[in-house]
């Protein structure tokens, strides 16, 4: 184990830590202000390990949008902006970026309303309610490569549960082609989608309510408030930054979800149930393209589409004016 | 207190310095680390370990086989093999990694080869193969494994496809013998699937996986080809009539449902529940079936669309392609002499299930009579151009786009793709 | 008034029975998977379809733990999502602390160039990845897979704790400032456990995310027995032969750590601010 786990885990053990002079405190003004050195100081380690692992590669994505590459992978030259105007050339841009759009609306809003009232209902105490909270954390302990190939299945035509399920009470007379019926493929991959991302952030949610204290609900009741009252004047205020966090992590994750998609899609040929992160892996290798630099300059033309829309969803919700207040 | 708690901050300082340090290391050294092809053996010096990233074929047998390969290759020769196993999935994205940062495996399994040739990265069957082993290789292979005249995809296995069918569905069904011909191929798909319950004529898979092969063995059995003499054909008047003849299977309700959207596997998964009169299968599909021991299946030669037309069949081999590093010619060498032993090869293939790739090795499996339909068709076997770098993208458009030819127009799709291959893919 | 009063009556017996409703809700995929373990592989993918098994295999687990493949995956995914999981804790807790209790230059910057490394997907980076390790010659090492994976993760743990202690109503900690504690012996004795339940999710959330990765494990380890459970199972099923009923043997047996983790911390995501003000 501490072989392994590298410096930072192996030197908690070290019982030789000097005691004196060692509080950053020096010539601190009244509370809340700090300087750039004492910030470093604390923030060193992330920024080392965020600098270090995230910002190093992500360079060279941008070195690589920038490149010529043979099918091999090996690099033929410099390629100018070729790679990003080929990809905004690509005839089948506009369904995946549409595909892309109703796959984050659909699986971030479902969820957060989802997560609202199971969060609500896994706080309440009840008979059994370890066992509960213990199942929901189900879904997210799942590896999301399983739980894709497992809904392959349980959706399939032929062998699905689902589909046997749904025959035996009679609801249809001939399966449904879940994953193949271009009607079906998305609501398909987005309920999926949904099932992963609620515990994750029912169990943000939970922690958030947790953290209210109880007697602002005392006072609410004793003041006659209803129980629709209290969740909307107080618990909804107070969840906003848990709810805020929620959604902020969930655009993301959602945005590059891939294992569902890539795996519920696989046998349709084509683009056109792809979003922009599955367009990008196959256009490194599953495509005609197969030309990894198109698909770095995809990788950046997502990670600009997820800023942007995370920058218009804290607009939207005037977060820094929560952080500033 | 105030000791735990600054051993704290002690603990995350250290840890700070410590990654400090390596990110620091990093930034050095990131450019020019990569530059140095050639996995730890400096220029000039003969390399004492090769890697070998390759292929699984299946969970028990293809480490076991290359771990137990490694200690004989070290005992043989002094050098040490060190294997990465990687899925199919995943071996192209993994391959990719390596190239892009100019430290490819020395040697990679994979099923392409020509634009590693292409890009010059390879070594030819010329500098690593004995005269005895390349004399050994059956022809057809050593023929789709040559780029401009040289060899350099040297074949690990191989398959070859042939009819399958059910005999029970083709008992009650009323059909004596195996289709011959498409019209009575056509037929015998009706008959059986007249019998309902849920029975499929014949499992027809041009999903995305491997439309390529699917469509490959009925095109040759319609006297069209990928290419000929030297220029694509995708849109051959041949090949127009066989996509269209597929598609017939699909809009009169032969195959299974949505077959532009069903891959290989998913065929053969029906196949072997009993439910599928005919399916295009190889010796894996085989093995599958008699371990289950459901399905009471023939293998037959496939139909030809002329009446007493001679059957093709469609062969596929993988490569097994040596990278060009800086003294590690004589270990790579010495890996090929080791593999194409008949002792290695063929117990390799014989437990993975496949078939062989050599002479010799035809000889060994003669013995196996299950193995009859496909031996004798091997030498002849026709396969697709794997020799021209342009199929390495030409494959992939296919796959993507074959399957749209069952709800759109054939003559359509195969225009747009001869279209792509005249391009350059 | 009535109904309230009614509620109150069914309400014991009839919040355990949503419970279970619920529970089943998130769990039915994975019964599911569990049969699917119970029957031979080929039964898996049978039309038409069957609810239980038409034939029972009761190997399934012991063939999967029998495997010393297997174990080796297992042991490399406990070693890497503990070590990562260790490390965010502790990397992200000052960040999010300071961030959240002081004004400094580049403060917004800094919680947004946390975020922005999340917009990264592993699968774009991972040639930079492989590239960067290759250098510091640590391709194929558990450090390269838990240094990554700490990355990676960082940014959920620092916003998630950083709302929580933003959330502290600030007199708490002003009060044991007055009692003479400095920052660090104020976060430690007082942030601290009223973050509890923020503490706990970022556990979680940190460790399942690198019990769960993928793509960078897949590039970066080379052999077989370093390789994390989630790479190593694909060899359960290949393109030319499939043991669906190990694979979801196997991928049962990758669940119960997490699980295991969350029953025993699970209990800290109560408590928080109404068990810390007590003191």
């Amino acid at each position: 184990m501490t072989q392994t786990a590298s410096a930072p885990v192996g030197a908690t053990g070290d019982p030789a830590a000097p005691t004196a002079g060692r509080r950053p405190r020096r010539a601190r003004p009244r509370r809340g202000r700090a300087s750039l050195g004492q910030a470093l100081l604390w923030l060193g380690p992330a920024l080392l390990l965020i600098f270090g692992v995230v910002v190093y590669p992500a360079v060279e994505l941008v070195k690589a949008s920038l490149s010529r590459y043979s099918i091999t992978g090996l690099r033929k030259g410099d390629a100018g902006l070729d790679n990003y105007t080929n990809v905004l050339a690509n005839e089948s841009l506009g369904t995946v970026l549409t595909n892309t759009l109703v796959w984050v609306v659909a699986v971030v809003a479902l969820t957060i309303l989802i997560s609202l009232g199971l969060a609500q209902f896994l706080t309440k105490e009840f008979w059994g309610r370890r066992i509960v909270r213990w199942a929901v954390i189900v879904p997210w302990a799942a590896s999301l490569v399983i739980t894709a190939r497992l809904f392959s299945l349980i959706y399939s035509y032929y062998y699905g549960t689902l589909n046997a399920v749904l025959l035996k009470i009679g609801l249809v007379d001939t399966p449904i082609d879940f994953l193949g019926d271009d009607r079906w493929i998305m609501p398909s991959m987005i309920a999926v989608g949904v099932f992963v991302s609620i515990p994750f952030t029912a169990y943000v949610f939970v922690a958030g309510l947790h953290a209210i204290p109880t007697d602002v609900y005392e006072a609410a009741r004793i003041d006659g408030a209803s129980p629709w009252q209290i969740w909307r004047r107080i618990t909804l205020p107070l969840l906003r930054p848990a709810i805020l966090v929620a959604t902020v992590l969930n655009m993301i994750y959602v945005f590059n979800s891939f294992p569902i998609i890539y795996t519920l899609n696989e046998s349709n040929p084509g683009f056109s149930h792809d979003t922009t992160i599955t367009f990008m892996y196959k256009l490194a290798f599953k495509s005609a393209e197969k030309d990894v630099g198109q698909s770095a300059a995809a990788g950046l033309f997502n990670v600009l589409l997820i800023l942007v829309a995370v920058v218009i969803y804290l607009r939207v919700s005037r977060w820094r004016e929560e952080e500033e207040s | 207190m105030g000791t735990t708690t600054s051993r704290h901050t002690q603990a995350v300082r250290w840890g700070g310095l410590a990654l400090g340090t390596a990110f620091a290391l990093a930034a050095c050294s990131g450019g020019t680390g990569a530059g140095t092809a050639g996995g730890g053996d400096s220029s000039g010096k003969k390399a004492t370990t090769i890697k070998l990233v390759a292929a699984e074929y299946s969970k028990d047998h293809t480490k076991a086989f290359w771990d137990k390969f490694a200690t004989d290759y070290k005992a043989k020769t002094g050098n040490t093999l060190e294997v990465q196993i990687v899925s199919w999935d995943d071996i192209d994205q993994q391959s990719s990694t390596m190239v892009q940062n100019n430290n490819p495996p020395d040697i990679l399994n994979l099923n392409a080869y020509a634009s590693y040739a292409k890009d010059d990265l390879l070594y030819s069957a010329d500098d690593v193969l004995s005269d005895s082993v390349k004399s050994d290789l059956l022809e057809a292979f050593v023929k789709s494994g040559s780029y401009n005249g040289k060899m350099y995809g040297m074949p690990d296995l191989s398959s070859a496809r042939a009819m399958f069918y059910n005999k029970k569905l083709f008992q009650q069904a009323g059909i004596t013998a195996a289709p011959k011909t498409w019209d009575e191929f056509k037929a015998d798909a009706k008959k059986v699937s007249a019998l309902g319950n849920g029975a499929i004529g014949y499992g027809l898979p041009l999903g995305p996986e491997e439309s390529q092969g699917e469509f490959s063995i009925w095109m040759f059995n319609n006297g069209g080809d990928w290419k000929k003499d030297g220029k694509w054909t995708i849109n051959s008047a041949q090949n127009v009539e066989t996509l269209s003849f597929l598609k017939s299977l699909s809009t009169d309700k032969l195959t299974q449902n949505n077959p532009g959207k069903t891959n290989r596997q998913d065929a053969f998964d029906l196949f072997a529940s009993g439910k599928v009169g005919m399916v295009v299968g190889f010796s894996p599909l085989a093995a599958t079936l008699d371990a289950a021991k459901k399905v009471d299946y023939g293998v037959a030669p496939m139909p030809t669309k002329a009446d007493g037309g001679e059957p093709q069949t469609f062969g596929v081999t993988d490569y097994l392609m040596a990278f060009k590093k800086d003294g590690n010619k004589d270990a790579v060498k010495a890996f090929y002499d080791l593999y194409y032993q008949k002792d290695q090869v063929n117990s390799f293939i014989k437990a993975e299930g496949f078939l062989p790739v050599t002479k010799s090795g035809i000889e060994e499996f003669k013995s196996d009579t299950k193995l009859a339909t496909y031996l004798e068709t091997l030498p002849n076997a026709h396969l697709t151009p794997t020799d021209d770098p342009t199929w390495d993208k030409v494959k992939l458009a296919v796959q993507q786009n074959l399957g749209t030819a069952m709800t759109g127009d054939p003559k359509a799709v195969l225009d747009k793709l001869q279209k792509s291959a005249e391009a350059g893919g | 008034m009535n109904g309230t009063l009614s509620w109150r009556r069914i309400r014991p017996a009839a919040m355990p029975v949503i419970g279970l409703g619920v529970a089943f809700a998130f769990l039915w995929p994975y019964l599911v998977m569990l049969l699917d373990a119970f029957r031979p592989s080929g039964d898996v993918v049978q039309t038409p379809a069957s609810i239980l098994p038409r034939e029972w295999k009761w190997t399934t687990f012991s063939e999967v733990v029998g495997d010393e493949r297997f174990r080796a995956w297992l042991q490399t995914s406990l070693i890497v999502a503990l070590s990562s999981t260790v490390i965010v804790v502790l990397v992200a807790v000052p960040a999010a602390y300071f961030t959240a209790r002081f004004r400094f230059p580049g403060r917004i910057a800094f919680l947004f160039l946390v975020l922005i490394t999340q917009m990264f997907s592993p699968t774009s980076l991972v040639v930079g990845i492989y590239r960067e390790f290759y250098a510091l010659t640590l391709v194929d090492t558990y450090q390269a897979l838990i240094l990554t994976n700490a990355a990676f993760n960082l940014a959920f743990a620092i916003w998630i704790l950083h709302g929580f202690f933003a959330s502290i109503p600030k007199e708490v900690e002003e009060a044991a400032e007055l009692d003479g504690c400095g920052p660090l012996l104020r976060l430690r004795r007082v942030m601290l456990p009223l973050t509890l339940p923020g503490l706990v999710t970022a556990t979680i959330f940190t460790f399942i995310a690198a019990w769960n990765e993928y793509v960078v494990a897949l590039t970066l380890m080379l052999s077989d027995e370093k390789k994390p459970l989630t790479v190593g199972i694909n060899s359960y099923v290949t393109g030319y032969e499939q043991n669906w009923d190990q694979l979801f043997g196997a991928s049962i047996i990758a669940i119960v750590p997490v699980v295991i983790l969350f029953a025993v911390i699970e209990k800290h995501l109560v408590g928080g601010l109404t068990a810390g003000s007590v003191k």
